[in-house]
């Protein structure tokens, strides 16, 4: 018995979600450019809210303690889904819940759709956005699997000005991005995926309400019998949530057949590296990830066949 | 028998007040001037506190109380057994925590900011002690000493091993028996930490009186025994105490105990001289309370034409830090064993174990569904290797009519009147398609279905023709209104199953009121008589008895005086719901004219002077008589992921006469609900680094099933029988509507996959695992292949 | 402080507060509005539901600040002039509650629900709920009430004098 992890562990006493047991100053600002200037004031003490769905909770659990809340919640112009011609611009203030609903986004990016409607409850996603759910980094964000094989491109913007960054370097860790802490992220832009292409998601998880103990999403199009493009990342079974590369580039010109199939799988088992927790455990995680895989697959190749 | 309320469908007299929100549960009291308390937990799992300085909390103006400001005497927190079978070890706040989580010290404040940033304030200083997480760990030379001298009623007796408490029993030569034996059969079950998970986490308001009284709003199962431990722990004489009677947001016995927020509010409370409000939070409430967890040895024998010989059972009981009547429990699991199935020979070995856990108590069924599971399990496996039909082996061998049974351990025991196991086997069978079922094992492929089957039952009530260690009776007072409706006034809590409803109908059917005239009055313990508590599935027999008992005096008393009026016999008279009048009326059989609404009765009562009508009765059950239910399961299994979903459902149920069928229904469904999730869901998994729960607290870790997760059928039955013994011949539900229930989803889960889990609960990661280990991965049809060939 | 103007069950509500404070507690804590339940706090449990703008919302996770301007409908404002809502009335009827310490949060679930979609599926139905936990077991019963809810609100629409 470690003693000395219990003297960290004061978190019994701290803890109060009747009420958040901290004390801040709420800022409500209505432009993207006041927004800034409050966080580039307060910088270090501030923190950005959205939705509040993982602030409001961390906060409660003190895991955060900011001195300053500066919501989003007023800024009516980051609250959009924009088509384009190359794809979907979608603002930091957006709820879940619209992009469950959206159109475009149930025809085009089907994966994302279904990532989406699988986080939470109806409750959670009428407050929480996506654009939060990929700031909170969680390792198990239900919508970074779609986002990576989407390849989107996130914008943050200081009061320098703004900078795109690329969906596949935004995780730097459990809990952490690459976001500085006097940029907001504004808006994701999603590239629509190509042409003939079909893209499914899937997710694990204990029962019809929860976090995932594994997540996936993938994208596969192909030229006449053979691969053209593949795509897969999947969430919960890494530090951050994880593309597999070696996967794509092995499937990339080969027919889907039981023989590949099984190397990718095994390619994916190889290259996430799970952890046991109070979810679920290393060993499951990767077992069952080869069934997600291959569930996803079949999910892919059953719509081409459709089409 | 023709009733004329009792069975038929009647709307829920609560339902008005649950669904416009005007409900009051414990959590909904505000009181002037209230300050609002939080709790200062143990961070470690075994402790001594060396230092406590409390000065920076008080000087932001809160009420601070330590160990030291609250009575040494250890007492325990639930009193349904007598004295003499009660052990002791509690304190209100400890000066040595033997669980992450228990209380150490308190504050009250203005407001709840407030007492949180002098609960931060507090400063301790802790020894910390090596801990213990597993009883077998526990038991053995050189393991942390949690507890050194106890109390077994007031005596004071040493702790040794850390064993808490023991039984043991044995009936019949259990050699001779196992001797005689064609097939012995042994096996090891261990059962899971489960928690309660109701939606209302523990809450207590307490008023201090100018008289030195105080009135209690909490979270409870029994506002009497609430009230008489708040005597003992603050020697405050007991009819200064008041415990309210308030809706409760689920119990599951997680309130037969008085919840630890109350003994602490009433420190508060006093010590501040005004209104103190302690409510905790759902992370506190799971470090408040638990299930007990066991590890179970099993060996029995069995001929080769079928019937059961003798058993010995061996029960190793994990009861956390403290003991909320863990002694009963060894004896209710033996009963919940040797009253499943008749054995010739029996030896038992019950030991409750102490370990720096949360503390255990009472988890809906008692010990019973674990029992259940496991003997349940045993039943199935022997039936496969005397290739006998599961069903039939169990009706060759089950305790039925006329068979003494164990309603509450070795001290309470009736014998068996009214019983429907047959029936409930035959036809639950017929619906489920029990012929039809696979051969365990047999199945190829991704998604295995399976059906499983178990039965069992839980006691009514813990009535026996003697005295015994278990202290069992309830109280009623019933008084007649001048509007012709009559008063119900009793301390028995509804935990939600519907239990004072079927009390309003008993009273109504007997004495042929119109069910809307009568009224479940608020109640407290100052104006009720003696209910034990809600717990033992006693409700509606039990308290159901002391209704109809209080409306058969009352009833009396009615046809004496309406015999004066009316110039009859009272032996003549007769009473019959008049719809059209809204009211009772007492008349003259063939006699025209003759006839007195019950309101013009009361009224000429009181103008006449002849007094009230009313009685009061204090009734305690002559028996304990068993209510039977059966579970037959559809399952299907992924081979996949190990994920097991519930398809279909088939519950039957003995409970004697039905007095509420649609909440009864109401109540077989919530047990499945429950039951799935204990059998493949919950664990208070301890981790070894933080000593702490694994989920900390949070439910978000900690998972019932939600709307998504039902099954795709749940089809229920109730059988006719009719208990001698019983209110109109009624029995209890609410535990035996889930206890077989795990057993069945387990035997299921076999029946599809060919593997036995013997470790709750069996969650997708066991399933895929033996899954793993026993076959090799078959390759999918994979339907790319197809379009490669086309 | 800060000051808080919103429409509450229909009426307007200014009040001052601090912004640390949830919507939980001030409907409970300022206006005593007890029908919103404490249950775990976190967002897993629904028993706080309320609706915000007409749309289901956890209450415990949402600040005092955000809801200016803004619609809270709680169980309460549910009753018109005394008449029950047709779901409340089919809650009763179908035996829909046991506890009844989940009821004011499922009520309020499928009011969102049926407002948008009068004729849901029972996947549909299953699916709204998933945010809202009832350890007595009762959502077979919730399900067949907000079915008959749904029946009964397609008649009312239906009926011409
Ligand atoms: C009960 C419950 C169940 C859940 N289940 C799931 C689930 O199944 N799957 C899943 O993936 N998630 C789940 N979540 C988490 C999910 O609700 C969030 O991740 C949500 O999407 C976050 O969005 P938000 O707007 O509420 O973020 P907030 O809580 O407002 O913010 C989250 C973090 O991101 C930062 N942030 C927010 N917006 C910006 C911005 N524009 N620029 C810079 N930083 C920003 C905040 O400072 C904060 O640190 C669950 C949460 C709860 C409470
Ligand atoms: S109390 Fe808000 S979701 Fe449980
Ligand atoms: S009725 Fe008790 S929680 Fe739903």
């Amino acid at each position: 018995m470690n003693r000395g992890e219990f003297m960290r562990a004061d978190y019994i006493n701290l803890v109060n979600t009747h009420i958040i047991p901290i004390e801040f100053t709420y800022h409500a600002p209505e432009t993207i450019e006041e927004a800034l200037k409050l966080l580039r004031e307060y910088q270090g003490q501030a923190m950005v809210i959205a939705g509040g769905t993982d602030l409001i909770v961390d906060m409660k659990l003190r895991r955060k303690e900011p001195k300053h809340i500066i919501s989003l919640g007023r800024i009516r112009e980051l609250d959009y889904i924009i088509e384009e011609d190359s794809g979907i611009r979608i603002g930091a203030a957006t709820k879940l819940r619209s992009i469950e609903k959206s159109r475009i986004v149930y025809e085009r990016f089907e994966a994302l759709h279904l990532a989406v409607k699988s986080i939470a409850s109806i409750q959670v996603r009428n407050m929480g956005t996506l654009v939060g759910n990929i700031c909170n980094a969680s390792p198990a964000a239900d919508s970074a699997p779609p986002l990576l094989i989407y390849e989107a491109i996130v914008t943050a913007q200081n009061l320098e000005g703004a900078r795109k960054i690329l969906m596949k370097d935004f995780f730097t860790g459990p809990g952490k991005t690459c976001l500085r802490n006097d940029e907001i992220v504004t808006e994701i832009f999603i590239p629509y995926p190509p042409r003939d292409s079909t893209s499914s998601f899937l997710k694990i998880s204990r029962v019809g309400m929860d976090l995932a103990k594994v997540n996936i999403a993938l994208l596969l199009k192909f030229n006449s019998n053979v691969v053209e493009d593949f795509r897969i990342a999947l969430g919960a079974v890494a530090p951050t949530p994880l593309r597999i590369l070696r996967a794509e580039e092995y499937l990339k010109h080969k027919p889907v057949n039981e023989e590949n199939l099984r190397k990718v799988e095994e390619i994916v088992s190889e290259e996430i590296k799970p952890i046991t927790d109070v979810r679920s455990t290393e060993w499951y995680r990767r077992e069952v990830s080869k069934a997600l895989v291959r569930d996803a697959l079949n999910i892919a190749v059953n719509k081409v066949m459709r089409k | 028998m023709n009733f004329h309320v009792i069975g038929r469908k009647t709307i829920r007299k609560d339902a008005l007040a649950r669904v416009t929100g005007a409900e009051k549960y414990a959590s909904d009291i505000y009181l002037p001037n209230m300050l609002h308390a939080r709790v200062l937990k143990s961070p470690y799992p075994h402790a001594i506190v060396k230092k406590i300085d409390t000065r920076r909390a008080e000087e932001i103006g809160a009420i601070v109380i330590t160990f030291k400001d609250v009575p040494g005497r250890l007492f325990c927190p639930r009193l349904v057994s007598t004295p003499d079978a009660t052990y002791k070890d509690w304190k209100v706040l400890t000066d040595k925590p033997a669980y992450v989580g228990e209380p150490i010290a308190a504050v009250a404040a203005e407001t709840e900011e407030l007492a949180q940033k002098a609960l931060e304030l507090i400063e301790v200083e802790y020894q910390v002690l090596e801990a213990v997480f597993d009883p077998l760990e526990s038991m053995k030379e050189g393991a942390p000493k949690i507890h050194e001298k106890i109390l077994l009623n007031d005596r004071v007796i040493n702790v040794e091993n850390n064993i808490a408490c023991k039984l043991e029993l044995e009936e019949g030569d259990l050699e001779e028996a196992f001797n005689k034996s064609d097939i012995i059969i042994e096996r090891e079950f261990r059962t899971n930490k489960g928690y309660h998970n109701q939606l209302e986490p523990k809450v207590a308001v307490v008023n201090p009186e100018p008289d030195g009284g105080i009135t209690i709003w909490c979270t409870t199962q029994t506002i009497h025994n609430t009230r008489l431990l708040v005597s003992e722990i603050f020697n405050i004489p007991v009819s200064k105490i008041n415990v309210k009677k308030l809706a409760l947001g689920g119990g599951f016995g997680s309130s037969i105990q008085t919840n630890i927020v109350v003994p602490i509010a009433v420190a508060l409370a006093l010590k501040a001289r005004r209104p103190v409000r302690l409510a905790y939070t759902k992370e506190e409430d799971m470090h408040e309370h638990s299930s007990f967890q066991m590890i179970f040895r099993f060996k029995v024998g069995v001929t080769r034409d079928g019937r059961l010989t003798g058993g010995y059972m061996e029960n190793i009981m994990d009861i956390g830090a403290h003991q909320i009547q863990a002694y009963p429990l060894l004896g209710t699991c033996a009963g919940w064993w040797v009253s499943l199935y008749k054995l010739k020979a029996i030896k038992y070995i019950g030991v409750a174990v102490y370990t720096n856990k949360i503390p255990s108590c009472a988890y809906r069924g008692y010990g019973n569904p674990q029992v259940t599971w496991a003997v349940e399990t045993i039943m199935d496996e022997l039936a496969e290797m005397l290739g006998m039909d599961p069903i039939e082996f169990r009706l060759k061998n089950y305790v039925g009519e006329g068979d003494l049974f164990w309603g509450q351990g070795p001290t309470v025991k009736s014998v068996i009147r009214s019983c429907g196991v047959e029936e409930i086997l035959r036809k639950g069978s017929e619906l489920i398609g029990w012929k039809n079922r696979p051969k365990p094992g047999e199945q190829k492929g991704r998604y295995r279905r399976g059906i499983g089957i178990a039965r069992g039952y839980h006691t009514s009530s813990a009535g026996s023709p003697i005295p015994s260690q278990v202290i069992d009776y309830s109280g009623a007072i019933l008084k007649v209104n001048e509007d012709g409706t009559v008063d119900y006034i009793t301390a028995l809590i509804d935990q939600g199953g519907g239990t004072l409803d079927a009390h309003a109908k008993i009273i109504a059917e007997e004495l042929g009121l119109p069910l809307k005239n009568v009224n479940i009055v608020s109640a407290d313990s100052q104006t009720t008589i003696y209910d034990v508590c809600t717990h033992a599935s006693r409700g509606v027999y039990a308290g159901g008895g002391a209704a109809l008992n209080v409306a058969r005096q009352v009833k009396k008393k009615i046809l004496e005086l309406a015999s004066n009026v009316l110039n009859a016999y009272p032996h003549t008279l007769k009473i019959r719901p008049d719809e059209e009048r809204g009211q009772a009326v007492i008349y003259v059989e063939g006699v025209p004219g003759k006839e007195i609404t019950l309101g013009e009765l009361a009224t000429l009562a009181r103008i006449k002077n002849w007094g009230t009508i009313a009685a009061v009765e204090s009734f305690r059950p002559p028996a304990c008589p068993p209510h039977f239910t059966g579970y037959f399961v559809e399952v299907v299994v992924d081979t996949e992921t190990g994920i097991v979903k519930p398809l279909r459902v088939v519950i039957g149920a003995d409970i004697g006469t039905v007095i509420n069928p649609e909440l009864a229904e109401g109540q077989l469904h919530g047990g499945f609900m429950m039951g799935w999730s204990r059998a493949i869901l919950e664990d208070l998994r301890y981790s070894k680094d933080t000593g702490d729960i694994e989920c900390k607290g949070f439910i978000i870790d900690y998972k019932m099933p939600t709307s998504k997760d039902i099954p795709e059928e749940i089809t229920t039955f109730f059988v006719e029988t009719y208990e001698p013994t019983g209110p109109f011949g009624a029995k209890g539900l609410g535990e035996g509507a889930q206890n077989p229930a795990i057993a069945a989803i387990a035997n299921a889960i076999y029946n599809a996959t060919g593997i036995r889990f013997y470790e709750l609960p069996i969650t997708p990661e066991k399933i895929l695992e033996k899954i793993r280990e026993k076959e090799k991965r078959e390759p999918m049809k994979v339907v790319a292949e197809k379009l490669i060939d086309e | 402080m800060i000051e808080v103007t919103f429409i509450l069950n229909g009426r307007l509500v200014k009040i001052q507060t601090e912004p640390n404070i949830t919507l939980l507690d001030l409907l409970r804590e300022e206006l005593r509005i007890t029908s919103v339940k404490r249950g775990c706090e976190t967002g897993e449990c629904g028993a706080c539901t309320v609706l915000l703008d007409d749309k289901p919302v956890n209450s415990c996770l949402i600040l005092a600040p955000m809801i200016d301007g803004r619609r809270i409908l709680t169980v309460e404002g549910l009753t018109k002039d005394r008449e029950l809502h047709p779901l409340q009335e089919s809650f009763i009827e179908e035996f829909a509650l046991q506890c009844g310490y989940c009821t004011p949060g499922m009520l309020l679930t499928s009011k969102a629900l049926l407002d948008l979609n009068p004729s849901p599926t029972i996947e549909e139905i299953k699916e709204a709920l998933s945010g809202n936990l009832c350890r007595c077991g009762a959502y077979q019963q919730i399900i067949n009430a907000i079915l008959r809810a749904s029946e009964k609100l397609r008649r009312r629409l239906n009926y011409k004098p």
